[in-house]
């Protein structure tokens, strides 16, 4: 489903290097997980893979689905079920959830030739997905994020994404700053929408999600480069050992030395 | 010895004077003051104090002519400018004159008193407030003298004690292509008694894109307890240069609220200004301007609070494109024994190009003690992580964008009490933020 190749990335107009070399790929119906400390990258391949144009691809390529993506817009990429969770969801006064989700859905199923929702399906629709994050209805008219707490501002990108479907998830932190009810729901969220034709990758720091959502994989980065691949234990791991004992390996071929 | 001094430039070096005084006495009174005055006040240079930032070339460098020798086209059907609140309680002027044709008044109540200046020179109400409430000859307003010295004809509003207009009435201004440039001098005299309540909607429309002067003045007059809102359009020739002189006096409890949206002309000023002549009332002063390519929106408005207890908002929001430039100077007032004042000011403006210019200036000046008076400016972009939010969830950058211009106006929409006015500002927003495409399509 994606495929990255080598991507290196610089921040756009600028010589800072921050993706050196990250490969990795994504099968239908996978969750994988990426670790890794404060500053190695995480949010920057995320935004990367969903086309924010602060960054520029220097090297290497984004397949999704065999098509090369690098060169599209983010909303072409939304199109194409793509879909990024933002560490720091953005606060837009005056546009509601609904009018945003409204467009967003409506704009993707007719780049894919489905049929669009009137405002009264839609909003049938919408409540029946607001039951997966077990929220209120007024969260629907309420403006983008704007005075939302943390938990709020991730519990409306979980959402988002099951309102939009994506193939394809990034999720950049949803857990952080959640309360163990929050985490749960965002957790059985994540659930209902994975597996299947989906696949979700979610970035974090903690072991605490990965006991609700399962990962088939998991990926260590350190400083703009995947260090160590592995499977859940490798979490465990590094809850118990950080991230020192991996800091000074490099890798040749894909093992590490 | 004696050095040649340069006679001050009045406003009639830009224009072809034509003033003859109407044969109604309370209007050639007017008349025959402003011709004083026009040939007496200076017209502004950038050394003015109120003018400092304002460009105005667009006059300076034209010369208009009366719109009877400007070669004027015909109207034409205006209908779609109708509005459908407003169907039968409608003025119609065209180039500042009264169409009788495209005006219907039929819905209104008959004791409301609603037609042209020129036809109400017996009638006891414009005798007592027609000028009576403007302090542009202390200001020597070269602009407002010009209205005075030239104009005939006008709308007349006159809501009777404990009446309240049905309907909104809809004041339409409209400007036709011309030969040469021409000057128009539209007028209103608005008079709200005791415990009235109306709705007005004073719209200027350009129909080409020609140059022209507009140089309205309106003069509203509120006794106690009296309601109005007050939407004013600005819908002018993108080459047209607009110099407008609202003014509002209020009576006890009366409330105004006004709000001025400014779409088109290549120059607009506007310098609305709102006197508290008794205690308690409350009013508005907003505008939402929306400029680009060279257009200048210059607002320099006055909240002149002289009695005790008033509540007061001034929401100036601005969108500026391209080189525009938006100039707003807001000043409050209060004096000496107007106490428990609160008086709120707040100016946002949103840059959407590195070009556009904003400059912004409150100015308070009060002389009482137990007021509460806070304002505030602020100047800002679209931010990039907004775009991307809203594009990574699949809207384009241009409807992103459009998008988040629209939320940053909504406030303001918002506030119209008129449904079509509404929806109609909303088109503008989307017309206006639409446009980049179309150059691109063009280009
Ligand atoms: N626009 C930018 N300009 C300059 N530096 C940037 C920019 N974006 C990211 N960086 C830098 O790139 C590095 C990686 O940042 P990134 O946000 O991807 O880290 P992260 O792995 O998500 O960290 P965290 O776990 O704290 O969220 C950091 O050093 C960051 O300061
Ligand atoms: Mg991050």
């Amino acid at each position: 489903m994606l495929e990255i190749k080598n991507l290196h990335a610089v921040v756009e107009g600028e010589d800072i290097e921050i993706l050196k070399g990250v490969d990795l790929t994504i099968n239908k119906g996978e969750i994988h997980a990426i670790m890794g400390p404060n500053g190695s990258g995480k949010s920057t391949l995320s935004k990367v893979v969903a086309g924010h144009p602060e960054y520029e691809v220097t090297k290497g390529e984004i397949l999704f689905e065999g098509e090369d993506i690098t060169e599209l817009d983010a909303d072409e990429r939304a199109h194409l079920g793509l879909f990024l969770a933002f560490q720091y969801p953005v606060e837009v006064p005056g546009i509601t959830n609904k009018t945003l989700l409204r467009e967003s859905y409506n704009t993707i199923a007719r780049s894919n030739g489905k049929e669009e929702l009137d405002p009264l399906e839609f909003e049938d629709y919408l409540k029946s997905k607001l039951e997966i994050i077990d929220m209120k209805d007024s969260f629907l008219e309420r403006s983008i994020n704007t005075g939302f707490s943390g938990g709020e501002k991730k519990k409306n990108e979980v959402f988002q994404m099951a309102v939009l479907n994506p193939k394809l998830a990034f999720m950049d932190e949803t857990d952080s700053g959640l309360d163990i009810d929050a985490l749960k729901i965002v957790a059985d969220g994540i659930n209902k929408i994975a597996g299947g034709e989906n696949a979700i990758v979610l970035v974090t720091h903690y072991q605490r999600l990965l006991n609700y959502v399962k990962p088939d994989y998991v990926h260590v980065m350190i400083d703009g480069k995947f260090v160590k691949s592995g499977d859940r234990k490798l979490a465990l791991e590094l809850e118990d050992q950080g991230y020192d004992w991996l800091e000074n390996k490099t890798m040749v071929n894909g093992e590490a030395q | 010895m004696s050095i040649a001094v340069k006679e001050k430039e009045t406003i009639l070096e830009f224009l072809e004077a034509k003033f003859d005084p109407s044969e109604v006495e309370v209007i050639s009174s007017i008349n025959e003051k402003g011709i004083r005055n026009v040939n007496d006040f200076a017209f502004p240079t950038k050394k003015d104090e109120e003018w400092r930032f304002t460009d105005l070339r667009s006059i300076s460098r034209n010369h208009f002519v009366p719109v009877d020798q400007a070669g004027a086209k015909d109207v034409g059907d205006i209908s779609q400018y109708y509005l459908p609140e407003a169907l039968n309680s409608r003025l119609v002027f065209v180039n500042g004159v009264f169409d009788a044709k495209r005006s219907d008044i039929s819905s209104l109540s008959d004791n409301i008193t609603i037609g042209r200046l020129s036809e109400q020179g017996d009638n006891e109400a414009v005798k007592e407030h027609l000028d009576a409430y403007t302090n542009y000859d202390e200001d020597k307003d070269a602009f407002a003298a010009l209205n005075d010295a030239h104009f005939r004809d006008g709308a007349f509003i006159h809501i009777p004690e404990e009446t309240k207009t049905e309907s909104p009435i809809h004041i339409l201004n409209i400007f036709t292509d011309a030969d040469k440039a021409f000057y128009a001098t539209p007028r209103v005299l608005f008079v709200g008694e005791k415990y009235s309540k109306a709705t007005i909607v004073e719209e200027h429309i350009g129909l080409a894109d020609n140059e022209y002067l507009n140089v309205p003045v309106s003069e509203y007059k509120l006794f106690e307890g009296a309601h109005v809102h007050h939407a004013r359009i600005q819908r002018d020739s993108k080459k047209a240069s607009h110099v407008s002189r609202p003014i509002a006096n209020l009576e006890q409890h009366a409330e105004y609220h006004s709000y001025t949206i400014c779409l088109g002309a290549k120059l607009f000023r506007n310098d609305p200004r709102v006197v508290q002549n008794a205690e308690e009332v409350d009013f508005t002063v907003d505008a939402l301007v929306l400029i680009d390519g060279e257009q200048i929106a210059d607002t320099h408005s006055i909240m002149d609070h002289r009695r005790a207890h008033a509540n007061s908002h001034q929401l100036h929001k601005v969108v500026v494109n391209d080189n525009a430039h938006s100039i707003f100077n807001g000043k409050i007032f209060v004096a000496r024994d107007a106490q428990k004042i609160d008086s709120f000011q707040e100016n946002r403006n949103l840059l959407l190009s590195v070009d556009g210019k904003v400059n912004t200036k409150p100015q308070l000046e009060i002389f009482a003690d137990d007021v509460l008076c806070s304002h505030g400016a602020t100047i800002g972009q679209l931010s990039d992580d907004e775009v991307f939010y809203l594009q990574s969830r699949g809207l384009t950058e241009q409807k992103s964008r459009e998008l988040l211009v629209y939320a940053f106006t909504l406030e303001s929409i918002e506030s119209m009490e008129v449904e079509s006015v509404h929806k109609l500002l909303l088109d503008e927003v989307i017309k206006y933020t639409n446009r980049d495409e179309e150059f691109v399509a063009v280009g």
